[in-house]
Order: C-alpha cells, then structure tokens, then sequence
C-alpha cells in the first residue's frame, strides 16, 4: 500500500497536534474555524433542548400514570424482608463489654430508632387498637384518606425497652437486646388472619455451612450451644395483626412498626455466634434460596470478655 | 527491509556485473541473510548475461563441457550437489500457526485483546482490593478474548479454503528433460539438470532450464509467459541481439517449446535462472497493507479517542464527586471498555466473506479476505495484454483478396459477421490456407467447438487451420483430396514456406502452394487473381497491395502471402519432387491474397474496459508485447478511445520528436519499454499523471513493477491483471493482484490476491462493484452498531454521576454486541446499492474514509443520543411501576448496592431487601436491553441509507427483514425463557414495558429521514457536510 508508515520524529507529532489545536493559517480550533464550531454547536443545543423536552415531556405523562397511593407493581414483595436493630456494616453485633465505645453506638443508633415508640408520642398520635385483628381504614369513598395508626409502645419492650436501663439495652453486661422488624408492603396482610411471631435460633446461613469450621458429626449445632438462652419481648416474639395493612408513607403517616425485641441471655464469649429469626405466619414464605431476606434474617453476635 | 526507501537506488540503466553463478553459501547463515538483501537490489535490476555472445569454444570452455558429449554422470552429480537441484526455491510459506496469529492479533484483533486484558486488569484490582465484588469484569474479558479467538478461527478456515483450491491449481507431474551425458540421451528429472548439461529439447516439450542453443531445426518458443509475446518465436545458435531477452539463441527455463528441436547447453538452472529471478524477485517483495486494513487501524484510532477522552473525564469527574481513586480506575477502566465494540470484528468479517462468497460465485476467488475491498477503493488497473485482454490464440482476423478487406469475426463463440464467400478467389485462397499448412487437430476432438480444439504446431498456421475449417470446409478432407506430395518448411531466411499437391481430375495434376511474408510472395508473383480471373501484376495491383499489407500490419495483424502455380502438365504423375535441389519452377507464381492473424480481445472486455473507465478507473495495459500489436489490441478493447491519437502519432504527423507533443493534445500515449528504461521516476510520473490512456509495451518484469510502484507514489490504488511469471512482482506489489485461473502461470497465482476463475476481464467489473458495494455496506453496519454503543456506555456514566442503581449491565450489553446486533448488522452487507455505484469516482483513500467523524457524530451524538434517552424512560417507568421515583433514586446507589441494607425504602415508604431490588434492577437491565433492541429496529432501517428516502429503497432486503424478527425474538427468548433469570439475570417484563420506547423509535425514524430529505435536497449543503457518512 502507498500509505507508509513514516516514522514521525517526536517534534512533528507535537507540531502536528499544535496546528490542529491552533491552525493560524485558516483560523481553525480543533479542524474548525469559529463559524463552523458556532454552526456545529447550535446545531446540537438545538437537537438535545428537543431531546431533552420529549425526554421530560414522556417522563411527565408517565409520572401521571402513577398512583400516589400504591405501586403499580408489587409483585416483587410478595414476600417481606426481615432486618435488625442496631444496624451495622455487615450485620454483626458486637460487643466489647469492658470497651465503651465498642457498643457505645449502638445504644445511640438504638436511642434514637426506639425514640419514636415512647409511650407519650404513641399516645398523642396514634390509636389504641383491638389487637388479634387488622386494622382496615377503607377509603370509604373519600379518595386516599388519611389513615389512623395503631400504637406500639416502647414499654411493650419490656427489658429491651431501655427505659431507665442502666445496663444500656444490656450491652454494657453483655446480654445484648437485638431488634426485629418486618419490612413494610403497603396492603400487605401479614399472618392471613392468623397470628404469627418470631423466633430466633443459632443457626449458620446455608451459604456460610461448612466452610470454616466444619460440622461436628454428631450433627450438634455448635451455634446452637454457644447462643444460649434468650427471652423475647413481646412475650414469644408475637406480631399482632392490628399493625397491618400498610397504607404507605403519605396517607399513613404515623404508622409505627412493631418490633420483636431479643435480649440473648448467655452468649458464649469470645466466640462468633451465628443466629437465624424468622417470622413465622401464614403467608410469608422462609425458604427462598436465593433472598436469605425474605422472612428472615441472620447475623452474627460476639460478645467479647476479658 | 523497508522496500520504497531504496526504490532511488534502482536506476534501470545501471547494469551491474551478473551475479556470480549461484554458490549459495550453505555454511552460514549470516552470509544467507546477507545474500537475500542485496539480492533483492540486484533482482530489480535488469537481466544480464553475456552468453548468448560466446562463440560455442567459449561456452565450451567457461561450462567446461564437451559440446557433443555432455557431462559425465559423475561430473554431473558433482555439480548437482554444488548448486542444488534446478528447481525454483518455493515462496517462503508462513507457517500456518503464524497465519493463525495473525488473524488473531492484526488489526481489529488488538483493539478488543486491549479491551479484554484491561477487563483482567479491573478484576484483579477488585478481587485485590476489595472483599465483596462482582465477577463482570472477570467474564467480560473471557468474552472478549473468545470473541477474538473464534473470529480468528473463522476468518483463517475461510483463507484456508481459498489457500486449498489453490493448492489444487498446482502441477505435481514431475517434468522430465532429455539430457547427453557422457554422449548417451538420457531421460531424467527436470530437478537433476545441471549446469553446462547438454539438452534437448522438441515440440511441445517445456524448456527445463536456460538455454544456450548450439544447434536447432525448425525449433520456436513460445515466450509469452516471460515476456507477454504472444507470437512464438523462433530458436537458433545465432547470436541476434544484445539484449539476451530478445536473443534467438537463448531458451528460457519454463517456457515452451512448440516445434522443431533444439539442442543447447544449460548455463543457468534454478534460482539463477532468468524466471527464477523473477519469481524470487516477487516472493522477496514487501507488500503494504490493503486500504481495508488502513481503514480499520483508523477506525481504531478514532474509537480509541472517543473511548479515552469518555474515561479521562469521568475519572476526573468521579474524582470530584468523591470516588476513591481505586473506584475512579475502575470507572475509567470500565468506560473505555465499554467503548469497544465487541460484535463488530465478528461483523465486518462475516460481512466480508459474504462478499467473498459472493464473488467467488462470479468466478473471482479471493485469497485474502481483506482484499475483498480492495478492488472496489481501486483507481487504476495495470493490464497485462496477452491472455487477459486477449484470448491468447492466434485467430484470423482479416483478409485481403479481390482488393478488398473482408472481416474476419474474431469473437470466441463465433457470433459476429461473416464475409462473402462467393468469390473464386476465396475458394483458392481457402485451400493454399488450409493445403499449405502443418498444423493439424489432434485427434478424438470432434464434440469440440472449432475454436477450442487443441492443435498441433505453429500458433498462425493452427489459426489459418482453424479458420478453413471453420467457414470453409473439413480439412482433413481437402488434404485428402489433395495429397501433398512435396514441401519446403518455412524458415526465417526463407520466410516461405511451399507445398505441392496432387490434384484430382485435372490436366496439370500437380499444384504448387506458397505462403510467408507478404513482400517475400510478391516477389514471386507475376499475375494475380481477381474475382477468380487471373491478370497479369500492375503497379496498380502492387499499390493495393502495399496499402492493404500497411493496412493490417498496422493493426498490429501478423499478415502472411499466399500464392500459387498450377504446374506445367509436364508434371506428370509420380514426378519426383526434389526440395532440396528444386527441379520445379517457383516464379511467375499468381498472387491471391493476404491473410492477416491477431491475438483477438476477448469479447467481453471492451465493455468491462468502458464499465471502468465510467466507473472512474484508469485502465493502462503494460504489456511485453510490440508496440503496435499493442497499440491495436488497445484500440481494440477502448484502453485508447476511438478517435484518440497516442501522443507519438501526433508527432509523427507532425514530424516532431514525442516530448515537443503538448500532452494536454494527447490524452493517449504508447511508451516503449526502451523508452521506459531512461526515464527517472518524476519523467514517470508525469508521463501517468498527464495522460489519461496509457499503453506500456516491450515491458520488463521490472518495469511492470516501477509502473506499479509509479501509480502508487501519485496516490492511486492499483489493481494488476496478468497471467504470466512476468507479471508476478507487479501481481505482487500491486494493492490487488489479479491472476488468471485457467491460463495463469503457478508463480503469477501465488502472487495475486484474487484469481479470476475463468479467466474474464470481465469479472473485475463485478469486483469493483461488489467491492464498493462492501464499502458503502460496511459503513453503514458499523454505523448500525457503533449506534448501540451510546445507550450502553450512558447507564454507567449515569450510574456515576447521578448515583442511580446501574441501568444496563455487563451481560445485557454482551446480548446486544453479541447476540442482537449481530443478524441485524449483517444484513446491511446484503443491502443494494443506492444509486449507480459504476457510475462514481473511485472513493478518494485520504478524504473518505471508511469510518469518519461524520459517522461517529450520527452514531454517538445523535441516534446513539436518542436511543440512550428512550432505554432510560424505559428503565425510570419500570422503577417508577415498582415503586422508586426518579427523584428518589439519586444518590440512592450507595445503599441500593449495599446487600446488607435490607430495608431500603421507596417513594412509598415500603422496605426492600437487597434481592428484591436487585430483581427489579435485573427487570430494568432486560427492559432497557429490550429497548435497545427496539430502537435498534429504526436504526437499522435508517442505516439501510445513507441518502436516499427508505421509501425510495424498499424493504426488499429480505434478509434484513429476518434479522429485525430474529433479534425481537431473541429478546423475547432471553427475557420470558424459564431459567434465564439464574442463568443470565434476565427477567420477563411486562408487556406495557415493551412499548415504553415507541416514541423514540418514530423519533429516530422521523429524524433520519427528515436529515436525509434535507441533504437530498441541499447537495453540498450545511447538513450534508456535517452529517453525510
């Protein structure tokens, strides 16, 4: 081929790259002369401010297609997730009993999430109601009417509630209260009618079986063991329907998630501890391979003793 | 070594010292090395040699051979081992691993192997630095690096097909010579002749080395494949020109032998012979890359740019939104790859064997892909004459009898006029042609068309043969009829050649016959014949005769005399006709007419010459062959138009010297290759550059290939026909080389880079225009793919401007290169030309360029542009549907990825595990994939143009058609197939999802077409200068 690759000295190329930059000879910026870019320039500011309106104007008339009150779908939350309190980075709880500042934030982050439940603030915004049975609020024709809520209060906690709790929810003994809640689906009726409630148990997550340490054969769930005892407030970790449906954010302003509070009583120390809680209801499947979410949750606890 | 930098150096005039008699120094291989380049200066050199000058004691004397006896068997082995066999050293082949690696790492290759090893590089950044990290970037590059690899596999099975059929041209039958050795002949293998052997050499035998004649009978060569002569030429021990080419006492290693014996002493074998420097001239020659290539690497260039410029900002830009510097490279890494488009190796390359394909149904093979194109970008094509733009087979094309010039049809099927045939004269002249002839069919050809019929003996007498049969009568029967019962063969001295025939029933029974060079049967004559009536010669009669024998001789005709004498009845039966002492009278003879032979056109090039010349193609023939045959066959088949006068007619009618002509006055010129040879390369240039139709005639290899070299310095993309060893280093310089498939010489198909299967001029027509067809194609499958690009490179910038959860994922991006696109793309390359493709310039290789910024504007800043928006109004109503509102979703990323926030909540305060958004953010992948898909349907119908209205090109690409079904149904396939959620990440949409993006899909459609009305309508226009690709 004519075209052969001559080789440019380094001086060339940079002289090159100047006049493509700057040619002073015909005026031009970049292999344009100023007309050229202004040309080019409008030509593209007119193009994207089109664009850019079609883009809004789609996105505007989809956004009216949309409800305020629900999701068009929602089949991707048949199945609510299950999470705890104090939320940490990888959701381990744990816990330096002689190190403040180990479990210092957790009791602030706990402080704060259960301020909310104060008895005072629940009775002053919410309803007392009939537990044992869902507290439907139908519109009743009025389009999207506000919805009531029902009170959850802290002192339901019990020990876990923190109210005048010098241990600090028991971090500072190393008997920590770990919180359960359940994910909110609007116009999800949890439990189908029928009562439900969490339990806990020292369990490692499929994914995490037999790696590290291995099983014992004799199929003694070391887990197990090293959690101990533990009590659960409420009373066997019940959640009672009245808290459900779910209304959604905006109509439903004050709803109060109820909890399931676990106060571990004897952890092993020193040791990780893996543990499983899962609702147990009706309708809310705990099996799904692939969400270790769904209807559960696990994480791990340490307490540390010197 | 870098072949155009020493091109000053050759001086055609310089004439060096022949190189020593080849010693190759076996020992070291330095010396080899060393050897070869200086060899190569010499090959370009012309031939020199000086023993066609030897008196035969000389010759004797420097072989040390005795002249009669020949070598002894034992000095014969000796030299054997000393110079190696006489066979010519084959090309160096590339050993098919290095093949194979070149396919997998030249050109596009690269870019997507660069693309793969930064994957590799990201992965082991992640899995080093970070603990929780995803495995795209890991398979990405696996993906990659199997693209590269399959391609690869594809196009070298392709090349490998095209490099067995030919493997299959190749003649394995060893050739034997006859040699003297120790006064025995004996029959050995052509391999074992060695230097100073004393050889001979008979009819249709093939020369088995050079040859320095001692003593021969009657013995012509036929030269054409070393010189391009179309006429065979005669052998003697005379030593007849300086230039040992044109020499009749040298023989010249695999040419032809077509009569008479010959017996001469080998003074080269092998390499060193005068064909054996040709070829290894032609294996030794660098070639550049075809224009395709050129156009890939600046592709690459350009989509190198884009993809760097794209990454260096959002590096900066995620610098500033407070990404880690790890997290930037990531970024940086991850946007340049997404930049290379995967499919389209895959696509141009499929793209290019379809066309291949495709020629290779019209009779053209091409060996190497890329040269598909190439053909197409050609401005010039330098044609060899003979056996290309001619059959290759003397044909009468003109007689002369009764005063007149009859036509002779010359056309291969015999379609054309005939002539009147009811003259007496005819009658006779019918039969000395056919009586006074050696030539004779072979045997068992009777289902044979005349013209295809092999026959044995000297090309003019076959063609008078031929041409009896034809449009007079068997032959056969006539010599039947008529017995010849003496002849005097012709010779070069005589340039005559008598027979005479017994005739049946007559009163005078013996009839002589003559035939030879027209002025020589004059003299013989004393009457000649008109309309049958004999009448005594006149000056009248002999001006005619002067005018009619100028006539044809100046049409480049071979024009032979014929006459006879009807015997005194004194010539009784069973006379004794003695030849070599004549006791028969030869004079007072009666003239009858001219007939005159040429090495027609083939009738199918006229048209194919015109096809080009309206295509823009410059058509120079550079031939071996005379002048004025040239000159002819030129003005035969329109390379000089009709009424068109070369340069030195006009100089000759004016009686000035050539260089005084004003070449503006003469478009057509004729150089000689004499002339040719004191000329420097600007005389060269200037003689291609100012004149517009070009003969080159009495060419060497050499000059063919300074010719090449010529048209290439002035920027043209040159294209070389031939069919001969002397045509292979131009087949080989050339941009495209293009050899014969039936007629072409071994050496000539090795250089070439297409093969023309039947041999037809003709086909390169349809080359040229499938070869730009591919071009125009290509550049609007590339546009069609490069277009996707955009919509898959913004779901990640967005993703890091805006925080929002990723909109398009690695493996969905993967479904569109590799698995959607693809068909779609494809099918551009079986779109029809929009206009006249033959009736354009040849596309100018520095203006435009396959991919330009004109491309990569509409591509990326326009459709690219409009098919990102509508895959995000896609993605931004899937979430919205689900819950997240646009609003919502900025900034959201850090947590949306978090897998063990388990509580992220939406616009309605509802709480979403890390899975379940994670399924819904699969669900946008697939969606705004689908999108892709369906915007790409009105991309692709917009890239079926580049001009015209879709309306005005119809939907009739069937295969277009399918593509735009296939990839619907593929993405309908890949979302709703069970299992394809695990398997690929891809989920079912619902069906509202499908038509999210219908606006921007008329968009894109309305828009393409509304530019092209616009440029349609404003040639040359604002809109045509920034957006025409």
């Amino acid at each position: 081929m004519v075209i052969q690759k001559e080789k440019k000295s380094c001086g060339q190329v940079v002289e090159e790259w100047k006049e493509f930059v700057w040619n002073p000879r015909t005026h031009q910026f970049m292999g344009r002369t100023g007309t050229s870019w202004a040309f080019i320039l409008l030509f593209y500011l007119v193009f994207y401010g089109f664009l850019t309106a079609m883009f809004s104007l789609t996105m505007w008339v989809m956004l009216q297609t949309v409800s305020d009150h629900t999701p068009k779908y929602q089949d991707r939350l048949a199945t609510p997730g299950l999470m705890i309190r104090p939320k940490t980075e990888n959701l381990d709880v744990i816990v330096n009993v002689s190190d403040t500042e180990s479990w210092d934030q957790h009791v602030q982050k706990l402080n704060k999430f259960l301020e909310p439940y104060n008895d005072s603030i629940q009775a002053q915004k919410n309803d007392v109601c009939r537990p044992g049975r869902y507290y439907e609020q139908p519109d009743n024709g009025v389009l999207n009417y506000p919805k009531r809520a029902c009170q959850f209060n802290r002192t339901q906690l019990g020990n876990c509630s923190g109210i005048g709790d010098p241990t600090h929810y028991g971090y500072s003994t190393g008997q920590p209260c770990v919180f359960i809640k359940m994910n909110r689906v609007i116009n999800f009726y949890a439990g189908a009618n029928q009562s439900m409630n969490v339990t806990c148990a020292g369990k490692r997550p499929q994914h995490h079986r037999n790696k590290g340490k291995p099983t014992p054969e004799d199929g003694r769930d070391e887990d197990a063991e090293n959690l101990g005892n533990f009590v659960m407030f409420p009373a066997n970790g019940n959640i009672d329907l009245m808290y459900f449906p779910y209304y959604g954010k905006k109509f439903h302003v004050n709803y109060t998630q109820p909890l399931v509070a676990v106060k571990f009583l004897n952890v092993t120390p020193n040791v990780e501890v893996n543990v499983e809680c899962r609702i147990n209801a009706a309708n809310i499947a705990t099996d799904d391979e692939r969400d270790k979410f769904a209807g559960r949750v696990a994480f791990k606890l340490r307490i540390n003793k010197t | 070594m870098e072949f155009g930098a020493k091109k000053e150096t050759v001086a055609p005039l310089e004439q060096l010292p022949r190189p020593e008699p080849k010693r190759r120094p076996k020992s070291s291989k330095l010396r080899k090395a060393k050897w070869k380049q200086k060899d190569l200066e010499e090959l370009k050199k012309e031939v020199v040699m000086d023993d066609h000058k030897l008196t035969l004691e000389e010759l004797s004397a420097k072989y040390a051979v005795d002249l009669t006896k020949g070598h002894s068997p034992r000095k014969a082995e000796e030299l054997l081992i000393r110079d190696g066999p006489n066979i010519l050293t084959p090309p160096p082949t590339t050993p098919k691993w290095v093949k194979f690696c070149k396919q997998l790492f030249g050109g596009f290759s690269l870019l997507l192997w660069t693309g793969a090893i930064l994957c590799f590089v990201a992965f082991g950044i992640q899995s080093y630095f970070y603990d929780d990290f995803t495995k795209d970037n890991l398979y990405l590059g696996f993906v990659l690096s199997i693209v590269v690899v399959i391609t690869g596999c594809f196009s070298y099975y392709q090349e490998a097909k095209s490099a067995k059929i030919m493997e299959s041209f190749k003649n394995m039958v060893p050739q034997q010579a006859l040699v003297i050795r120790s006064g025995e002949r004996i029959q050995i293998n052509v391999q074992n002749v060695v230097l100073g052997d004393l050889v001979e050499v008979r009819g249709g035998d093939r020369i088995p080395a050079d040859l320095r004649i001692i003593s021969a009978q009657g013995c012509k060569v036929d030269n054409s494949s070393l010189t391009g002569e179309s006429e065979p030429q005669f052998r003697s021990p005379d030593f007849s020109h300086e230039n040992p080419l044109e020499s009749r006492n040298i023989c010249f290693f695999s040419t032809n032998c077509v009569e008479g014996t010959a017996r001469g002493v080998v003074i080269a074998t092998g390499d060193s012979t005068v064909m054996g420097r040709i070829a290894s001239l032609t294996s030794g020659l660098k070639v550049g890359r075809t224009p395709i290539a050129v156009e890939i690497e600046h592709f690459i260039h350009l989509i190198t740019m884009v993809a760097v410029f794209l990454g260096i900002i959002f590096f900066g830009l995620s610098f500033a939104l407070g990404y880690g510097w790890l997290e930037a490279v990531i970024f940086l890494i991850g946007i340049i790859v997404a930049n290379v488009p995967e499919g389209l190796l895959a696509t141009v390359t499929v793209c290019l064997t379809l066309t291949a394909k495709r020629m290779a149904w019209k009779n053209c093979l091409v060996k190497n892909l890329e040269a598909v194109e190439t053909l197409g970008s050609t401005s010039a094509i330098c044609s060899d004459k003979t056996g290309t733009l001619t059959q290759n087979r003397m044909t009468v094309a003109h007689l002369w009898f009764d005063k007149t010039v009859h036509e002779v049809d010359t056309s291969e099927d015999q379609t054309g006029k005939t002539f009147a045939k009811d003259s007496d004269t005819w009658l006779i002249l019918a039969h000395i042609a056919g009586l006074c002839n050696r030539a004779d069919f072979k045997a068992h050809q009777e289902t044979l068309p005349i013209a295809k019929r092999i026959t044995t003996g000297d090309a003019s007498e076959s063609a008078l043969l031929k041409f009896v049969e034809q449009s007079y009568s068997s032959v056969a029967e006539m010599r039947e009829r008529s017995p010849k019962v003496a002849e005097i063969p012709f010779n070069s001295t005589n340039k005559y050649q008598v027979s005479i025939h017994l005739l049946e029933n007559s009163a005078q029974p013996y009839v002589l016959m003559m035939k030879g060079a027209p002025e020589r049967i004059l003299e013989f004559c004393s009457t000649f014949l008109l309309n049958g009536q004999e009448h005594p010669m006149d000056d009248e009669m002999k001006e005619a005769f002067q005018n009619a024998y100028l006539k044809l001789g100046g049409l480049g005709e071979r024009v032979l005399g014929f006459c006879f004498l009807n015997l005194p009845s004194s010539f009784n039966k069973g006379f004794p006709f003695n030849t070599d002492e004549i006791n028969f009278p030869m004079d007072s003879l009666c003239f009858v007419g001219l007939i005159s032979m040429i090495d027609p056109p083939r009738a199918a090039v006229p048209d194919a010459v015109n096809k080009c010349r309206s295509a823009g193609i410059k058509v120079i023939m550079v031939t071996g062959d005379h002048p004025i045959t040239a000159k002819a066959i030129a003005k035969g088949v329109g390379i000089i138009s009709e009424g068109i006068e070369p340069a030195e007619d006009i100089a000759a009618q004016l009686k000035n010297p050539v260089s005084t002509v004003n070449t503006r006055a003469a478009k057509a010129i004729v150089v000689h290759g004499s002339e040719l040879k004191n000329i420097n390369s600007q005389q060269l240039d200037q003689i291609l550059q100012n004149h517009t139709e070009i003969v080159f005639a009495r060419t060497s290899p050499q000059q063919k290939l300074l010719i090449v070299e010529g048209c290439q310095r002035l920027g043209a993309i040159v294209a070389v026909t031939g069919d001969g060893v002397n045509d292979s280093p131009a087949l080989k310089k050339a941009d495209i080389g293009i050899a014969m498939g039936i007629t072409g010489s071994d050496v000539s198909k090795q250089a070439a880079d297409m093969i023309l299967l039947d041999d037809n001029f003709a086909s390169i027509v349809t080359g040229v225009e499938e070869g730009r067809l591919i071009f125009d194609n290509l550049k609007k499958s590339i546009a069609y793919t490069l277009t996707s690009n955009i919509p898959e490179i913004t779901p990640f910038l967005m993703f890091i401007i805006l925080g929002i959860p990723l909109p398009l994922g690695t493996i969905t991006i993967l479904c569109i290169d590799l698995g959607t696109d693809m068909i779609p793309a494809i099918s551009l390359a079986y779109e029809s030309p929009e206009s006249d493709i033959m009736k354009r310039l040849p596309r100018n290789p520095k203006m435009d360029k396959l991919v330009n910024n004109r491309l990569i504007g509409i591509a990326y800043g326009q459709i690219g542009m409009i098919q990102a928006v509508a895959g995000f109004f896609t993605y931004f109503v899937i979430l919205a549907e689900n819950g997240f509102r646009p609003v919502d979703l900025l900034g959201i990323r850090l947590k949306w990825d978090n897998r063990f926030v388990n509580d992220l909540e939406d616009s309605y305060g509802q709480q979403w595990t890390y899975e379940q958004r994670k399924v819904v953010e699969f669900t946008c992948h697939t969606a705004f994939f689908v999108s892709i898909v369906l915007v790409q349907w009105a991309d692709l119908i917009s890239c079926k143009t580049r001009r015209n209205s879709v309306f005005q090109q119809g939907m009739k690409n069937k295969v277009l058609i399918f593509g735009i079904v296939e990839e619907t149904l593929l993405a309908a396939f890949l979302s709703y197939t069970p299992g394809m959620d695990r398997a690929l990440r891809t989920y079912p949409l619902k069906i509202a999802w499908w038509f999210c993006v219908t606006p921007y899909s008329i968009l894109i459609f309305v828009y393409d077409e509304i530019r092209k009305l616009i440029i349609r309508q404003r040639p040359g226009g604002w809109l045509e200068r920034e957006t025409y690709y």
